[in-house]
């Protein structure tokens, strides 16, 4: 995302050399006897850790109010200690009094800048995590999730099971899986991308029709799970009840032709009381659609 | 006498070998696969999934353009390279499951249109082993149908190592999705592995089903032999065998691989167990020869030899009651003690019979 912030980067490496030469024209060098090692490492080091903070942000973040915020105030902290760096070389006429000022200023006033864009920052962190809450839950692992649908994986399904079981022991915390009915021929007969796009639009559909403490995961495939904190499985049959009934409703439309996709899916519940892994394997099963657990076929007609 | 400069002769591009093999066969380096069939499907698949194509061609001796330009062929050992770079990249562990979905019918033609056409599972799986050469030149399908079941079973054909895993996966995704497909339902099939079980199998569980044995003796899909001849909604033989006829006419390729043609000409001998010279003779190239080749491959005779023992020695096992002395008897050894020592080499089980005939049976 650096390309974005292609000219204030350009104007800030103007100011550091601006500034190096009106010390360099200005100032009289001081002898290297004089340098004081200690000083040098001390605040060059600011300057080129601000510096690289500075990068990191702009990098990870989309312009915004906050981005400002906090790259002003980097900015500000480093070429603070830029010109601290720069005074251990060069003695200035004491006379000069703009360098006392760029001393004393820049800094503090960069701290502030940045002080504000946390502030802000935090504000923006809360209204993610609400908008995260049904896709993460109490928890934070940004490599357990699904490019596709940007919902959790399995991994992450089965930690949160465990954490839930841990916190609350005594109660009951349900589990619903979910199958789309012949995904694989949606994906055989509109292609693959579109096989992609259904499984985006189900996930959207999924995190709209659930309550803000529950958390919805890709298990794998055309698969998904949806934990259920605090819920017997009365409640849970009725919401995954619910869910098919949504996706049967689901009015998705193809990109080529613009043909409407009559979806369904297949669900199943269970309260997490035994192992997880067992849990999850018995769900499964009961998910397999009649003919995969059919013993042998009716005899073919002659 | 011409100057002999070996500097020189070690830049100069190799020559094609002279084929060494009378036999129709071909081997890892042998670029006989249009970049256009699956190494386009591959890059197709991963383009879908915002993978870099450069990335994936490191190490395979193409670049982009030739995929462009689609004129050239390209080596097993080539596709198993770029699946290689793909798995490499298959944080999710699902890259293997999900091209096994495209796999098949796949680009190739007149063969993919036969596959398509095939109006039971029974020719569907004839045409899949018959045509290894063009569907799946990196893992040969065995079909072994007894006592009411059929075994669809992988083994490797060019030396995959350690990306042997992947493709397991790989087809039998593509097998399971294909059936699916053209039969317009789930097939029951069970599958078996020949691996430790991964620390979590739900994308097994999801691209498969939830009938799964890991730690068995090899890679293996199980059915009820009925389904073999229900007929298939959208087949029709007629058609089958016009795509055949079609498909005759495009230039030949050999039907399988050396390591595969040598599995085959073990297990036709499997009670003789000729030796590596017999094998060699039948092949029409020098033992020394036949060694070299089999290495380049990541086998040896022996461990090939042992792989068809073992193979054989389940299914009689299984489907035909042999128990040890039987079994001893079938391969012509006189020795009990000598036939368990044996026997535990091959498959490292002990020769305690049920328990080893269970271990490949799944559930």
């Amino acid at each position: 995302m650096l390309h974005l912030y292609r000219f204030p980067l350009a104007v800030l490496a103007v100011i550091i050399a601006v500034l190096l030469l009106a010390y360099l024209g200005l100032g009289e060098p001081k002898p290297a006897a004089d340098w004081k090692w200690m000083d040098i490492a001390g605040e060059g080091g600011t300057a080129a850790m601000a510096g690289i903070w500075l990068l990191q942000v702009l990098s990870s973040r989309p312009r915004g109010r906050v981005t400002t915020l906090l790259a002003l105030g980097l900015a500000g902290v480093m070429l603070g200690a830029w010109v601290d760096c720069l005074d251990e070389f060069f003695v200035l006429d004491k006379a000069e009094l703009w360098d006392n000022w760029l001393e004393s200023l820049l800094s503090p006033l960069g701290m502030l800048l940045l002080t504000i864009g946390l502030a802000f920052w935090r504000q923006e962190q809360f209204s993610l995590t609400e908008h995260l809450q049904k896709r993460e839950r109490l928890f934070r692992e940004h490599r357990a999730f699904d490019r596709l649908t940007q919902l959790a994986n399995a991994d992450y399904l089965r930690r949160q099971i465990k954490l839930e079981r841990e916190r609350r022991p005594d109660q009951p915390c349900a589990l619903v899986l979910l199958d789309i009915d012949r995904f694989h021929a949606i994906n055989r007969e509109h292609g693959w991308a579109e096989g992609d796009r259904v499984l985006q639009a189900v996930a959207h559909l999924l995190l709209l029709n659930l309550r803000n403490d529950d958390l919805l995961c890709r298990y794998a495939g055309d698969r998904f799970a949806i934990l259920l904190p605090e819920t017997g499985l009365c409640v849970a049959n009725r919401l995954a009840e619910h869910l098919r009934f949504m996706i049967g409703h689901l009015a998705h439309t193809t990109r080529d032709h613009g043909a409407r996709l009559q979806l369904s899916a297949r669900v199943v519940s269970a309260v997490a009381d035994t192992r997880d892994e067992a849990l999850l394997a018995s769900l499964n099963a009961a998910l397999e659609p009649a003919s995969a657990r059919a013993p042998a076929p009716a005899p073919a007609p002659a | 006498m011409p100057h002999w400069n070996p500097l020189r002769h070690a830049l100069r591009p190799q020559r094609r070998r002279p084929p060494e093999a009378v036999i129709d066969c071909y081997q890892a380096d042998t670029a006989f696969l249009p970049i256009r069939q699956h190494a386009s499907l591959v890059l197709e698949f991963a383009r879908e999934r915002e993978l870099p194509a450069a990335a994936l061609l490191q190490g395979t001796g193409y670049d982009e353009h030739d995929l462009l330009l689609g004129g050239c062929s390209v080596s097993p050992a080539s596709l198993l390279r770029l699946l290689g770079n793909l798995a490499a990249r298959d944080r999710a562990r699902d890259l293997s499951f999900e091209l096994g979905q495209h796999w098949l019918p796949g680009p190739h033609g007149a063969p993919s249109l036969a596959l398509l056409q095939a109006p039971r599972l029974a020719d569907a799986l004839a045409l899949l082993v018959d045509h290894q050469a063009t569907f799946c030149p990196l893992l040969g399908p065995r079909l072994h149908v007894a006592a009411g079941e059929l075994v669809l079973y992988w083994t490797d054909s060019i030396g995959a190592g350690p990306q042997l895993p992947f493709l397991v996966e790989l087809h039998m995704a593509a097998v399971t999705g294909l059936c699916r497909w053209l039969s317009g339902e789930r097939l029951p099939w069970r599958y078996c592995f020949n691996r430790t079980p991964p620390a979590f199998a739900e994308q097994h569980e999801v691209h498969l089903g939830s009938r799964l044995q890991f730690g068995s003796h090899f890679d293996a899909m199980v059915l009820d032999a009925a389904w073999l001849d229900r007929p298939w909604p959208g087949g029709s033989t007629g058609a089958m065998a016009l795509a055949l006829r079609q498909a005759g006419h495009e230039p030949a390729r050999a039907s399988r691989s050396l390591v595969q043609a040598l599995y085959d000409y073990l297990l036709a001998e499997i009670r003789r167990a000729p030796p590596l010279e017999q094998a060699a003779a039948a092949f029409g190239i020098s033992p020394a020869t036949l060694k070299r080749q089999l290495a380049r491959h990541r086998t040896h005779f022996q461990a090939v030899l042992d792989l068809v023992r073992t193979h054989q020695s389940l299914f009689l096992m299984r489907y035909h009651g042999y128990d040890q002395t039987a079994l001893a008897h079938y391969f012509g050894f006189h020795d009990a003690r000598n036939f368990r020592r044996s026997f535990k080499r091959w498959t490292g089980l002990a020769a305690d019979l049920p328990l080893a005939a269970a271990s490949f049976a799944p559930v």
